[in-house]
């Protein structure tokens, strides 16, 4: 492939461009500016094109995001049925790219694992192969992740049925080679196979971890998703753009409002609709009371594993007050359902702004109790201190974001290293840490709620009285229901977008905010019909969970325990 | 100023001696469990927990709970039957059959309106997709059944009935008071159309009075005969 020279670029394409001119690589990349700047690459370029994405020092995307399968069966304008869409970002330049590896259109659709440029890709491929069927020939362990083992073919093609059910049994259940037989060595004691889950209280979530243990220490460790797989991203494609919301809610139930936001937010870049100002400082006011109760959820639960039951009630006491506000907001605690495409569901109650500062009161009464229990007792310190360390560059090798990349010393935000809403009007801190251990996790997530209270505050602040929280679009949001009542044209706006949905212009978006657990992904493509022709979410859980078995390596089993607290999985965004 | 606030510095890995003897910080925590039970004590009443089901969360008037029918004044069902909440609906739980309805001016009717509780994501977007005000959720949350039979809910089940209180009252709703929206015109207290309500009586004279004006194949005779119809009776909306 060579590059297309005569289309003018966005400056972020041309720059990537002439970087690739300069390169040896320049015959085999296309460069195409869509929403961010995009490479095309063949399979067998890929390697080198990963190679030099990294390490080159104009590129640096060193920070592996996404992978996502794309199947062109139903839409036009591709060139071949299968695409590998890769996202990456760069930490020192603070940018995105795009890499499209364009599949040839053989029996089996084939690609080289990029493991060992981003070790971060390899649960990522495992994804790719299990719901698409791509091979990616040296991945080290390439087998299913999120549907079973019994499952009989690839869920998100084209062609594949949803209608299909696939029963598993117990013996289907496939242990990881190294687990089914012992080790003994010479002179050694024998070691042992410790199976924890799928259920069990600690995993917080159905996760299965299979542990071989040498006495008290893991020294191999592997663990197995799958069991709350929902297929989120399949059934988005049979349903319309705005059926999708509640489908988000599910993804990280904690903080379900993030969810919701990230995802309008895709689709209402690409439709290129604007939301007034009164409705996004209503989603960023939500979405910060959610990221406190994400942190409050997590880090009560993960005290409760290592023996501090108090906190738990002290922290689920402002849970109970946000989840108060977000019912009397929309109805609901913890399915929100709140956002809409182009807007809100409906207007904040009268009583929104005083129940906000009430709970901005409150809430730091709550963080301060848990702060003086825990934050210097020598018990949760040496539970806390030195157990799950992650260097730097382990985490961003790993694709770690969030609180648990922040608590390396790495200051990405997406709040601050690309402002969406309001967030760079206001004035408010990224926390880091940089021991990297499950203590700096905790401190870096106590942080983030207090300055997550003082932006909550500053957008009260300058919270409009009145307004509206929707945009006036009627081709995209429902018209008011006096006029639906009353005027027939408004009936008929309100008709055609119930029974056709939001038509969505034919193109792709990759949009992302942070999440509370990291960044958080959303890579929509439109083919112009009523719903989504796919989508893809970048869960923040899923990198940290194929981390997992390699950071509680060395350590204890209570460390483990204390290691995926910390950590902050929620499985319903895991395994979609 | 927005900036980077490096937390460990302000936790200093090394424990004060202090810190380090373990009873002053024990005893500090203990400070704050024992306010924390004297304030219980105290204020039995401002307790975080509830005695359910003595007691219930006082939910606002958004809560989305179980749905409801909305009735005419006469009692009838507001629903006309167009499937819109059935379409807007992202776990497809409702089940509408759409019948005929002998007052004229009611159109249509559902004959069957079921909702699939189990299916239900209670998300509301029926009630949004309503163009009639015909369904509304309540703040009834405590729904239990034995089988998935019993989760149907049908129109005996989803009906508001005239006179009774609705369970925990009204919640998630089109339109709230004092929002300035002017609910539709009840067709029930609409003018009456001659002929209205007649229908019935037309039909025992052997008289459909569906598809009787004009020729085409729909005012052929059901009886499969193939004969036209002897006289096309007029219809009462007709000016004669």
């Amino acid at each position: 492939m060579s590059s297309v020279e005569t289309v003018p670029l966005a400056p972020a394409a041309e720059k990537l461009r002439e970087r690739f001119a300069r390169s040896p690589l320049s015959e085999r990349v296309a460069v195409v500016d869509l929403d961010l700047p995009t490479l095309e690459v063949a399979p067998a370029d890929w390697p080198a094109v990963a190679r030099f994405l990294r390490d080159d020092s104009e590129c640096a995307y060193d920070l592996f995001l996404d992978l996502a399968g794309v199947d062109n069966a139903k839409r036009r304008g591709r060139p071949t049925r299968f695409e590998a869409v890769y996202h990456l970002h760069s930490l020192p330049r603070s940018e995105h790219v795009r890499v499209k590896v364009i599949l040839p259109d053989t029996a089996e659709p084939r690609l080289p694992s990029v493991v060992d440029v981003w070790p971060a890709a390899n649960w990522f491929e495992r994804e790719a192969f299990d719901l698409y069927g791509f091979d990616f020939p040296g991945h080290p362990n390439l087998r299913r992740i999120l549907v079973h083992d019994a499952f009989v073919g690839h869920p998100l093609r084209k062609d594949y049925s949803p209608g299909q059910r696939w029963f598993f049994a117990e013996e289907d259940l496939r242990m990881p080679s190294w687990a089914t037989h012992t080790e003994e060595r010479a002179g050694h004691f024998e070691t042992q196979t410790l199976s924890i889950g799928p259920s069990h209280p600690a995993t917080h979530g159905i996760v299965h971890l299979v542990a071989r243990l040498d006495g008290e220490r893991i020294k191999r460790a592997e663990t197995q998703i799958g069991y709350m797989h929902r297929c989120f991203e399949k059934m988005a494609e049979t349903h319309t753009w705005n059926q999708v919301i509640p489908f988000c809610d599910r993804l990280n139930y904690v903080s379900a409002m993030i969810n919701g936001v990230g995802y309008v937010k895709t689709v209402e870049k690409m439709l290129g609709i604007e939301v007034p100002d009164r409705g996004r400082l209503v989603r960023t006011i939500l979405s910060e009371f959610s990221r406190i109760m994400d942190h409050c959820v997590d880090i009560g639960a993960n005290l409760v594993d290592i023996g501090a039951l108090t906190n738990f009630w002290y922290l689920y006491q402002p849970r109970e007050g946000i989840y108060g506000l977000l019912e009397a907001c929309c109805g609901a605690r913890l399915t929100v359902s709140y956002v809409r495409v182009g807007g809100l569901a409906i207007d904040v109650p009268e009583d929104f702004v005083p129940r906000c500062r009430a709970l901005l009161e409150s809430i730091p009464k709550f963080l301060n109790d848990v702060d003086r229990l825990v934050t210097r007792n020598r018990i949760v310190r040496n539970r806390l201190a030195g157990t799950g360390v992650i260097t730097k560059e382990q985490a961003i090798a790993w694709g770690l974001t969030g609180p648990v990349l922040r608590s390396t010393g790495v200051a990405y935000d997406v709040r601050r290293s690309r402002p969406y809403d309001f967030y760079d009007r206001f004035d408010w801190d990224v926390p880091v840490a940089t021991d990297g251990d499950n203590y700096a996790r905790y401190l870096v997530r106590m942080e983030e709620m207090r300055q997550s209270l003082s932006i909550i505050r500053q957008a009260l602040d300058v919270f409009p009285e009145s307004g509206p929280v929707s945009s006036d679009d009627w081709h995209v949001v429902l018209p008011p229901k006096d006029a639906v009542y009353h005027d027939m044209e408004s009936l008929i706006f309100h008709f055609k977008l119930i029974m056709e949905g939001i038509r969505v212009p034919a193109g792709e978006r990759y949009d992302w905010i942070e999440g509370a657990n990291g960044e958080l992904g959303f890579y929509a493509i439109s083919d112009g019909g009523a719903g989504p022709y796919r989508v893809k979410v970048r869960p923040p859980c899923f990198p940290m969970m194929a981390a997992y078995e390699k950071i509680i390596i060395g350590g204890t089993i209570s460390d483990a325990i204390a290691t995926l607290g910390t950590l902050n999985i929620i499985a319903g965004e895991l395994e979609r | 100023m927005s900036g980077i606030v490096d937390v460990s510095i302000k936790q200093p890995r090394k424990l004060t001696f202090a810190e380090r003897l373990y009873l002053p910080e024990i005893v500090k925590g203990m400070g704050v469990t024992i306010r924390h039970l004297l304030r219980n004590i105290v204020s039995i009443r401002n307790l975080p927990t509830i005695l359910y089901p003595e007691k219930r969360r006082d939910y606002s008037d958004r809560f989305r709970g179980k749905h409801i029918l909305t009735t005419r004044d006469d009692g009838t069902l507001k629903c006309v039957a167009c499937y819109m909440c059935a379409e807007a609906c992202p776990a497809e739980c409702i089940t509408i059959v759409a019948g005929e309805h002998p007052k004229i001016a009611y159109e249509k009717y559902p004959v069957v309106f079921d909702i699939d509780m189990l299916r239900c994501v209670f998300c509301g977007f029926c009630v949004d997709a309503c163009p009639k005000d015909a369904l509304w959720m309540t703040r009834n949350y405590e729904m239990a059944f034995f089988n998935r039979e019993e989760a149907i809910f049908g129109i005996d089940k989803l009906i508001a009935k005239p006179g009774l209180p609705v369970k925990d009252g009204m919640g998630y709703r089109p339109y709230y008071p004092g929002d300035g929206t002017r609910p539709p015109g009840d067709a029930s207290s609409s003018p009456v159309i001659p002929g209205d309500g007649e229908r019935e009586k037309w039909r025992e004279k052997g008289i459909d009075l569906h598809h009787t004006e004009g020729p085409g194949p729909l005012n052929r005779s059901l009886d499969g005969s193939g004969r036209e119809q002897a006289a096309a009776p007029q219809h009462p909306m007709a000016k004669s």
